[in-house]
C-alpha cells in the first residue's frame, strides 16, 4: 500500500501524468486499485479523456465552421507573395 | 515525377495560386492552435514565404497541403517559443491554483466530479459547447493554454514541450495537471450539470 493511495488529490495528479508519460508499474497498479474503489476519481479520469477528445474535435470544428482569411489580410499576403516572387526571379 | 499528386504539384510552379488553394486551410489550421486572428494571418504569410524559398526542395513525396502544414507547424512552435521567452517571469502565472476548494486536508474530494454522460462526438453539433470550451481555454493563463494545446493538439511529447518553454519535465507535468484541473472544472460549472454532491 502506497502512502498516496488513499489521497484523491495525489491520485488526480498521477492520473493526469499518466496521460503524458508511462508511469512505473507500481504506480499504475496503485492508481487502478484506487480508481476501482473511488467513484469520483474514476469520473475525473473519464473527464480528462473527454477533454482530450474534445480538443481534437475542436480542431475539426474550427475547420468546419470555415473561418476565412479577412479580405484585407488576403490582399496583403497576395502582394507580399508577388513581391517576393519577383525578387527571386 | 510520380503520377500521384501531379495535379496538385502543378501548383508548385505557380505560387500565385497558393493563396487561393491553401490560404484558408492554413489559416484555420493556425487559428485552431493560436486562437488569434492577426497572429494566424501572419503565420500564413510566413509559411508561404518559407515555402517560396524552399520550393526547389519539395520532392512531391507528400501532398502540397501536408508540406505546407508541416512548415506552418514549425512556424507556430517558433512563435510560441519566442512568445514564452519575451514573457516577463511575473506574468507567467498570475496565480497558482491549489485546488483547496476541491479537496479537504487529507486529499479527499470535497466537490466530486460529476458524471459526464455526453461524448464530445454528440456535443459536436452543439455550438454552445464549443463556445464554452473556448471561454474556458481563454481563462487559463496564456502559458498554460499554450502548453496544453501543444500537448493535446500537436501531441508534442513533454520532452519537446520542455524544450520550447525551457522548463523541466516535472514542471511540465504540473502545468498540464493545472490546465486539466481548471478546464474540467470550468466545463463542469458552465456546461455539464452538477448532480454530484448528493450521492457522496
Amino acid at each position: 500500500m502506497h502512502h498516496w493511495m488513499g489521497n484523491c488529490k495525489k491520485v488526480t495528479q498521477m492520473v493526469s501524468e499518466s496521460l503524458d508519460r508511462k508511469l512505473p508499474l507500481h504506480q499504475r497498479l496503485g492508481i487502478r486499485i484506487h480508481l476501482f474503489m473511488c467513484k469520483f476519481c474514476s469520473r475525473y479520469r473519464k473527464q480528462l479523456l473527454i477533454l482530450r477528445e474534445a480538443m481534437h474535435l475542436q480542431e475539426r470544428y474550427v475547420k468546419d465552421t470555415s473561418p476565412t482569411l479577412r479580405p484585407e489580410a488576403r490582399e496583403r499576403i497576395r502582394r507580399f507573395l508577388i513581391e517576393n516572387l519577383n525578387k527571386l526571379k | 515525377m510520380k503520377k500521384t499528386g501531379t495535379a496538385e504539384n502543378h501548383h508548385m510552379s505557380d505560387p500565385e495560386t497558393w493563396l487561393e488553394q491553401y490560404g484558408d486551410y492554413l489559416y484555420r489550421f493556425a487559428l485552431a492552435r493560436i486562437r488569434d486572428r492577426a497572429a494566424a494571418e501572419d503565420l500564413v504569410q510566413e509559411t508561404f514565404l518559407a515555402a517560396l524559398h524552399a520550393r526547389e526542395n519539395f520532392k512531391g513525396r507528400s501532398s502540397v497541403t501536408t508540406w505546407l502544414a508541416g512548415i506552418l507547424k514549425h512556424k507556430i512552435i517558433d512563435l510560441i517559443r519566442k512568445e514564452s521567452r519575451n514573457q516577463p517571469v511575473e506574468d507567467v502565472e498570475p496565480f497558482i491554483p491549489t485546488f483547496d476548494d476541491l479537496f479537504d486536508e487529507r486529499g479527499k474530494w470535497k466537490i466530486g466530479p460529476s458524471k459526464w454522460t455526453v461524448s464530445p462526438l454528440e456535443l459536436y453539433e452543439q455550438k454552445e459547447f464549443w463556445r464554452i470550451l473556448d471561454l474556458c481555454l481563454s481563462e487559463l493563463s496564456s502559458r498554460l493554454a499554450r502548453i496544453f494545446t501543444l500537448r493535446e493538439l500537436e501531441e508534442l511529447s513533454t520532452k519537446e514541450i520542455c524544450k520550447v518553454f525551457d522548463i523541466s519535465a516535472t514542471n511540465c507535468w504540473v502545468m498540464l495537471y493545472r490546465a486539466r484541473m481548471l478546464l474540467r472544472r470550468c466545463l463542469e460549472i458552465n456546461w455539464f450539470s452538477s448532480e454530484t454532491c448528493e450521492d457522496k
